[in-house]
């Protein structure tokens, strides 16, 4: 499982896609977790599978739906209290459940 | 409600806007080395060990300055150029047109206007700050053209097999001639008919007048608010702003630089809100001055180790010391908390009245460097001052003014959450 977390300046972001690899080497998970910002979307699609978006930037919800679910790939936005709280596990959480979803 | 989300949501990602502002931020490494070489060659002594004093002994007087002034040349000196290059770039990779010659276009139609020198010679004033808006708008309206000149097919197609640079470039070739005839025309009839330039025009037009408002109390409040009602609803307030900010603040803290650099005082240079200002001043510890309520945090809950604002507060206090407050701000959260919304913008409007009011009567020097945004707090404010111990002091007393303003503000959210959590367990 491809995931990208979307975000600004990438600073706390960052924080949280260690925190997220530590929870998925922990629980033994095949996943690659990566961090962009959102310029940069357009050349990562292709081997994506989920596209989480930090909350401080939610206002690309739309226009990242718009490019990535063509594709199918799932987009949703980081639970807020999650990501302030850098919980990595939850954040893995909500990505495996967007899969399943499908 | 939702409805100002959705608003500030499109502007935010509002595709020229967005441009401008990736422009910025890709030039921003080249603007902070410029400011940094002018802040090394005119670093004050500290007590007895003076730095500058000690290189002109071992180099000769002012020789040494020569490597700063160079870089200052090739860098800030020359941000409407760079602009001019970094948002047609951006602009055009967000259309997935071919983001370089789009760059190498607008490059070529902002020297086109320069207005050139008796002995041929390109100005740096017109290629620096001075050039900026037009910059912005030219690089804009070119990629916007040769998107456009592209879809048209009036482009040299290429047989299978060429490389594709080869191609690309001569894809760009028709687009290319039209934009600069027309702007090489534009230029022709600018000098033939009005005698004047598109650059001296935009300048006092727009350029001037906008900075003029920009350094005044009323504009840095009137940004700290709109940054900090944004941040409220959770939405990245500096980045949503910055396409506005950055061309009206940037000009002010260069015309800081050249004075500071041509030896004038840091008491004495001419602007006193520049971005510099607030980030060190205002935003200290990130937006909202979260580091202010991070203490107000470990006062008020002194006892209980474990409440859940002393576990966000313990969690974030690293980051906070550079500037990173996204932690506090979703986790505490302060976003849509309603005990928040009020320190939360009552803390960065008062820090920025006083802080002008401290530059402004030259109690503190004003700010003549541009940090990374992620320095950490006392070192911002002894170097974006040029090294002074009031820049240390002001942020200081501004820290604990926040953290006073905060405090209440905390104990009644310990008090509500209290409440809250005993209602469930008579329930």
């Amino acid at each position: 499982m491809n995931i990208l977390l979307v975000c600004s300046a990438g600073m706390s972001t960052s924080i949280l896609v260690r925190k997220m690899r530590e929870q998925a080497e922990a629980q033994a998970l095949d996943v690659t977790i990566e961090a962009i910002p959102e310029s940069e979307l357009s050349h990562h699609l292709d081997q994506t599978d989920v596209i989480l978006i930090g909350p401080q930037v939610r206002y690309l919800e739309t226009k990242i739906r718009q490019v990535a679910e063509p594709k199918g790939v799932r987009v949703a936005i980081i639970n807020q209290m999650a990501y302030g709280l850098m919980k990595g596990d939850l954040v893995l959480e909500q990505a495996q459940a967007l899969l399943t979803e499908a | 409600m939702n409805k100002f989300i959705e608003i500030a949501g499109r502007i935010g990602a509002q595709r020229h806007l967005v441009a401008i502002r990736d422009g910025f931020v890709a030039i921003m490494p080249l603007i902070i080395v410029g400011s940094l070489a002018i802040l090394i060659n005119n670093f004050p002594a500290i007590g007895s060990l003076d730095f500058v004093g000690w290189m002109n002994g071992l180099f000769g007087e002012g020789n040494w300055q020569g490597l700063g002034g160079n870089i200052w040349n090739g860098s800030f000196a020359i941000l409407g150029l760079l602009v001019a290059f970094s948002i047609a770039y951006s602009l055009a990779k967000s259309y997935d047109v071919d983001p370089l010659s789009a760059g190498l276009i607008s490059v070529a139609s902002y020297i086109i206007l320069v207005p050139v020198t008796k002995d041929w010679g390109l100005s740096f004033a017109w290629l620096g700050a001075q050039g900026l808006f037009v910059a912005i708008i030219l690089s804009l309206l070119t990629t916007e053209l040769f998107r456009t000149l592209l879809k048209t097919r009036l482009t040299i197609s290429m047989p299978d097999g060429v490389p594709d640079g080869v191609v690309r470039s001569f894809q760009a070739l028709i687009p290319a001639t039209l934009i600069l005839i027309l702007v090489g025309g534009f230029q022709l009839f600018m000098t033939l008919a009005i005698e004047s330039s598109l650059f001296e025009i935009i300048f006092n037009s727009i350029q001037k007048p906008l900075q003029g408002f920009g350094d005044t109390l009323p504009a840095a409040i009137a940004i700290a608010f709109l940054n900090h009602i944004l941040w409220f609803f959770g939405l990245h307030g500096t980045n949503i702003i910055g396409a506005v900010i950055e061309p009206i603040y940037l000009p002010l803290i260069q015309q800081n630089l050249e004075a500071f650099q041509a030896g004038t005082s840091a008491y004495d240079v001419p602007n006193t809100v520049t971005k510099p200002f607030l980030d060190s001043f205002v935003f200290i510890g990130g937006s909202g001055t979260t580091l202010a309520l991070l203490f107000a945090i470990f006062f008020v809950i002194r006892e209980q180790k474990n409440h859940p604002y002393r576990e966000v507060a313990k969690l974030s206090t690293p980051a906070g010391l550079f500037n990173i407050n996204e932690p506090v701000i979703f986790g505490l959260p302060i976003v849509l908390n309603p005990i928040m919304l009020i320190p939360f913008i009552l803390v960065p409007v008062t820090l920025t009245i006083v802080s002008y009011v401290a530059l402004s009567t030259g109690l503190v020097p004003k700010t003549v460097a541009i940090l990374p945004w992620t320095t950490p707090p006392l070192i911002s404010g002894y170097l974006v001052t040029g090294g002074s111990w009031r820049g240390i002091a002001l942020q200081v007393v501004n820290l604990t003014l926040a953290t006073a303003i905060y405090v209440p503000f905390v104990a009644a959210g310990v008090r509500a959450m209290k409440k809250q959590t005993e209602g469930k367990m008579a329930s």
